[in-house]
């Protein structure tokens, strides 16, 4: 388990020159800034994040491999000197801007099948690009306790209720969905679970208990809300006939336990196999024409850098309103949003959030709604998004602060 | 909604043109009902009715909508009133009060209207239809399946209910839904219920394939306009589903309508080939010769030269007299590089006048002789049919006569071939021989006049830009090889020539290096990046060197030089060229052929 403590840096000197990765709009490629910050940490460099400042510029050595990478890869880098930086410093701490220290490359563990291709899931996509190493894991290692060995996990548009966000209507003959559907239930026969529901509902489980010992956690996509509706629904039937044999309880909602969800509370379950919709989570709901709601701009919140680091680490941008994109969902009704969970983004007098992250137990989280900052409209076939013509993404920057951001060393809160 | 309103006028426009032909009708018709006594009454209230047809039509002009509403229902009241009632009016009201309630945002109102004037005329498939449009965009989904279930019963029979709700339901994105009233229709009605077209696009929504190039191969009997709407369902389906829809288009019996579709879905694979061989062998009659013309021209647009030449080709065989065809077919084939194909069909048997087809196809001719370094034999062509030419046949072949003597070697002969032409003032050609006489100096003037933006003239300019000489028999003798198609000899000269030129050798190992087989290129290259590091041909040379290496299965070579390329070249204008190799190695952008992955979640709608 991670320990993790952040610590504001004081002006002290770095003996040796550096290099700022600036990241705003002088920075030719934002998401591979990411990489060569993440390559730095790795490989030993001792790398600061310096909030607010510049967008969220990376601090680094000036060292040749570092140098030879960000060339490399296109990334923008301005050499400083000690004095240059000690001014910088003192900029910082006249303004809402802090410098956090990144200290140890996150083990990153992915949750999707090993052999599907990397470009369907936009973190996946997004560490590929930016060259961030991870590993996949799917039902059978988390089943295996094997989340144990990484510091953070992401999950994507996985159905943690084991409905397939009730595509099986549609794709159900599908050669695709067939060979999944036959997989997941070998894998359930495995850990003697009869059916799929039940062995997401085993995952779903792992995950939760990996959050509580410690671990980062983020979703985007319909894991978001799946992973809660499975947590809450651990005692009770929610999954239509067509994935379990039975039909969800009749009264299922009020038998949901919300206690143990990470954000979300009160919502309530859509018990129709013919509604493309897990919940009312969802503000969006893209799959039911009748309740499809717009697209429009979702706007990150600023919090302070001093008091409320981490917040601040994952809206680091340079732009503040971005354009919003589909997914299974979408966003989040502020609803059945939980008390004391941070809103990170929202759509202005929209009843929805975008973007949100909380602690649970020793652990945190966040969910990012939608399925690919750069494919708003995403379908099944559509090809995938080459992240190359993209390079300054402001929504990809999300994701990849939430890779950064276990990195932190921890300081004590102020608040 | 801005859709709605750029549509509307020419829908009005559609309809206002109906009201006129049914008023002329309607006073054609006067008389007769005058004669039969009891009918004088409906006369009368037809006429009444078109009467408010048109003030409701003019509403609706005027963007009037709650006149114009009104205005629609009396013309239903009246319609509905008169023994039988007025189909044609009726019909027309409908879609008018549709249209303006759907701007007033009152679609609730529909439903009513509707529903009384299915209590007169429970078949009229027009109120049928806009009872269920309006119930699905009112997503009231019960009472819509209650709207279909009431049309079947009053239309046993009839395939328009399954197909209008079949449409409407895939328009609202509930395939499965679909799905089952298609299931029900086929039942029901039988397999041919002529609602192939649905279900074709019902398959194409749900990506099953083979099923969509059933249905289309099925609905295109007797519907041939979903042609193109079969290309565009199917032309996205993934690489590894098109040799089902191949094997379901090309099935025999052989048929025009889904071979031409599948050809079209060939070409927008990007398989050529494969598109002629769809519509190639099919029996000649009229339509397929059609269909060989539309595909040869089509392939002419698109650059596919050699599928050209095939497709007018099998037109000439068919028609031995079109000299067209054979013209088209023999410039298909000289584009593509073929000039023994291209001579043979020049040569072949022609039923066309033997003036008319030397005035045709003599320059060709002259043409591919030329390529094939046959001049001798090209100017005997000349001497004896050269003369049966008008001034401008003649003038038409100056260019392939002196492009065949340079091409040869023989720079006198080309001269000679160019007196008394046009040629002469020509920028292009003059500067071109100047060039192979090694005066730089001319052909520089003369070639950056030049109207062509053709591959090899950019290159030579490049070069003349480098070398400050005024002359060099060598580079002129180097490019005259390249006329020739020696281009191992033109960069022996260029190599040899490089120690000479001063600051352009990098340019001139180069342009070398681009002449010679990728295997032997990477000495050049070498040479260029060691001897001449900060000149621009360095990191061009890297980065071809590197797509060498990388076509070649070494990989890690390829990267290295890549690397190598982006850090020496941070500026270099070709390093996001280099950086999206190095990517594409690296496997950190998808390549450029990947079909999405499957198991993305999100189902987009109309």
């Amino acid at each position: 388990m991670l320990a993790v403590l952040l610590v504001v840096l004081s002006a002290r000197s770095v003996a040796a020159q550096h290099l700022l990765l600036p990241m705003d709009d002088a920075q030719r490629n934002h998401l591979k800034a990411y990489g060569v910050t993440y390559t730095a940490i790795k490989g030993g460099q001792k790398a600061e994040w310096l909030l607010n400042y510049r967008g969220g510029a990376f601090l680094l050595p000036d060292v040749p491999d570092l140098r030879k990478k960000a060339a490399l890869d296109g990334v923008s880098v301005e050499a400083m000197t000690d004095a240059q930086v000690a001014a910088a410093r003192a900029e910082i701490a006249g303004g809402n801007m802090d410098a956090v220290v990144l200290e140890r490359a996150p083990r990153i563990a992915i949750y999707r099948p090993v052999d599907q291709p990397p470009w369907d899931d936009a973190v996946t996509l997004a560490l590929t690009y930016a060259g961030i190493e991870f590993s996949s894991v799917w039902d059978d290692e988390v089943m295996k306790g094997d989340l144990s060995k990484y510091d953070w996990v992401h999950l994507h548009h996985e159905d943690f209720t084991g409905q397939y966000n009730k595509l099986y209507l549609a794709y159900r003959d599908a050669p695709w969905f067939v060979a999944q559907r036959d997989k997941d239930l070998a894998t359930g026969r495995r850990f003697g679970k009869n059916d799929v529901p039940g062995l997401k509902k085993g995952v779903a489980e792992n995950i939760r208990a990996f959050v509580d010992r410690g671990g980062f956690l983020f979703a985007m996509c319909g894991a978001t809300e799946s992973l809660d509706l499975s947590i809450a629904s651990l005692m009770v039937d929610i999954a239509g006939p067509f994935s379990d044999g039975t039909p969800p309880a009749a009264d299922a909602d009020a038998r949901l336990d919300w206690t143990r969800t990470l954000a979300f509370a009160g919502a309530h379950v859509e018990p129709s196999p013919y509604v493309n919709a897990l919940s009312d989570i969802d503000g969006h709901q893209v799959n039911v024409p009748s309740r499809r709601q717009p697209l429009g701009t979702f706007s990150l919140f600023g919090f302070s850098a001093k008091l409320d680091p981490v917040a601040t680490m994952l809206v680091q941008d340079h732009r503040t309103v971005i354009t919003d994109f589909y997914g299974v969902t979408t966003s989040f009704n502020r609803a059945v949003v939980k008390p004391g969970v941070t809103v990170l983004a929202q759509e202005e007098g929209a009843p929805w959030t975008k973007y949100l992250h909380g602690d649970y137990g020793k652990g945190s989280w966040t969910f990012l709604g939608g399925h690919d900052p750069e494919d708003p409209q995403h379908a099944i076939g559509s090809a995938p998004t080459d992240l190359s013509l993209h390079p300054n993404s402001p929504g990809y920057r999300l994701i990849l602060n939430n890779v950064l951001f276990p990195a932190a060393k921890k300081k004590p809160r102020k608040t | 909604m801005a859709a709605r309103r750029n549509d509307r006028p020419r829908r009005r426009g559609l309809a206002l043109g109906a009201v006129i032909a049914l008023a002329l009708a309607a006073s054609r018709a006067t008389p007769l009902f005058a004669q039969s006594g009891g009918t004088a009454t409906a006369t009368f209230a037809a006429a009444d009715t078109t009467d408010a047809l048109s003030r409701a039509m003019d509403a609706e002009d005027k963007g009037e909508f709650k006149r114009a509403g009104a205005a629609y229902r009396e013309v239903l009241q009246k319609a509905l009133a008169v023994t039988p009632p007025d189909g044609d009016r009726i019909a027309l009201a409908m879609l008018g009060f549709e249209r303006v309630m759907n701007e007033q945002g009152l679609l609730d109102s529909i439903v009513p209207v509707t529903e009384r004037v299915l209590t007169f005329r429970p078949t009229d498939p027009t109120a049928r239809t806009v009872l269920l449009r309006t119930l699905t965009s009112l997503a009231r989904d019960d009472q819509a399946r209650d709207a279909f279930l009431g049309w079947r019963r009053a239309s046993p029979g009839d395939a328009a209910p399954y197909r209008e709700y079949a449409r409407l339901l895939l328009q609202r994105g509930r395939s499965l839904a679909a799905d089952s009233i298609l299931g029900d229709a086929a039942r029901l009605l039988g397999r041919n219920a002529a609602l192939s077209g649905e279900t074709a696009q019902l398959n194409v929504s749900l990506n099953r394939w083979e099923a969509a190039a059933k249905s289309y191969r099925d609905a295109l009997t007797n519907q041939p306009w979903l042609e193109t709407a079969g290309l565009y369902g199917m032309q996205r389906a993934p690489v590894a589903a098109r040799d089902s829809i191949r094997a379901v288009l090309s099935a025999e019996p052989a048929s025009l309508r889904p071979r031409r579709l599948l050809a079209s879905l060939e070409t927008a694979w990007g398989e050529p080939r494969r598109a002629w061989a769809a519509i190639g062998a099919l029996p000649p009659d009229d339509s397929t010769l059609a269909a060989w013309r539309e595909f040869g021209e089509h392939a002419e647009q698109t650059s596919s030269w050699l599928v050209a030449r095939d497709a007018w080709s099998a037109i000439f065989a068919r028609n031995p007299g079109s000299l067209e065809a054979q013209r088209r077919a023999a410039d298909a084939a000289l584009r593509a590089g073929d000039a023994t194909g291209a001579l043979t069909l020049l040569r072949a048997p022609s039923t066309a006048d033997e003036r008319a087809r030397k005035q045709a196809l003599l320059g060709l001719e002259l043409a591919a002789l030329g390529e094939l370094g046959r001049m001798p034999e090209a100017q005997a062509l000349l001497e004896r049919d050269g003369k049966a030419l008008d001034l401008n046949a003649r003038a038409a072949i100056a260019r392939p006569l002196v492009m065949g003597w340079l091409r040869a070697g023989d720079l006198t002969r080309a001269r000679a071939a160019m007196a008394g032409t046009d040629l002469e003032e020509d920028d292009e050609m003059v500067g071109w021989i100047a060039l192979y006489d090694g005066d730089l100096a001319t052909a520089r003037k003369r070639l950056v006049r030049a109207a062509s933006q053709r591959t090899e003239l950019v290159d030579a300019l490049g070069l003349l830009a480098r070398i400050r000489l005024d002359r060099s028999p060598m580079l002129g003798a180097a490019f005259l090889a390249i006329a020739k198609r020696d281009s191992a000899g033109a960069a022996k000269m260029m190599v040899t020539l490089a120690d000479s030129v001063g600051t352009a050798a990098p340019a001139v190992l180069a342009h070398a290096a681009r002449l010679m087989p990728a295997a032997n290129a990477p000495t050049l290259w070498d040479r260029i990046v060691r001897e001449y590091p900060k000149s621009p041909e360095a990191p061009e040379s890297l980065l071809a060197w590197a797509r060498v290496l990388r076509d070649a299965g070494d990989k890690p070579g390829a990267v290295a030089k890549l690397e190598q390329m982006l850090v020496e070249y941070t500026d270099s204008a070709l390093a996001p060229q280099g950086r999206r190799e190095l990517e594409r190695l690296k496997g950190q952008v998808p390549p450029g052929n990947v079909a999405g992955g499957m198991l993305a979640p999100v189902s987009r709608f109309p």
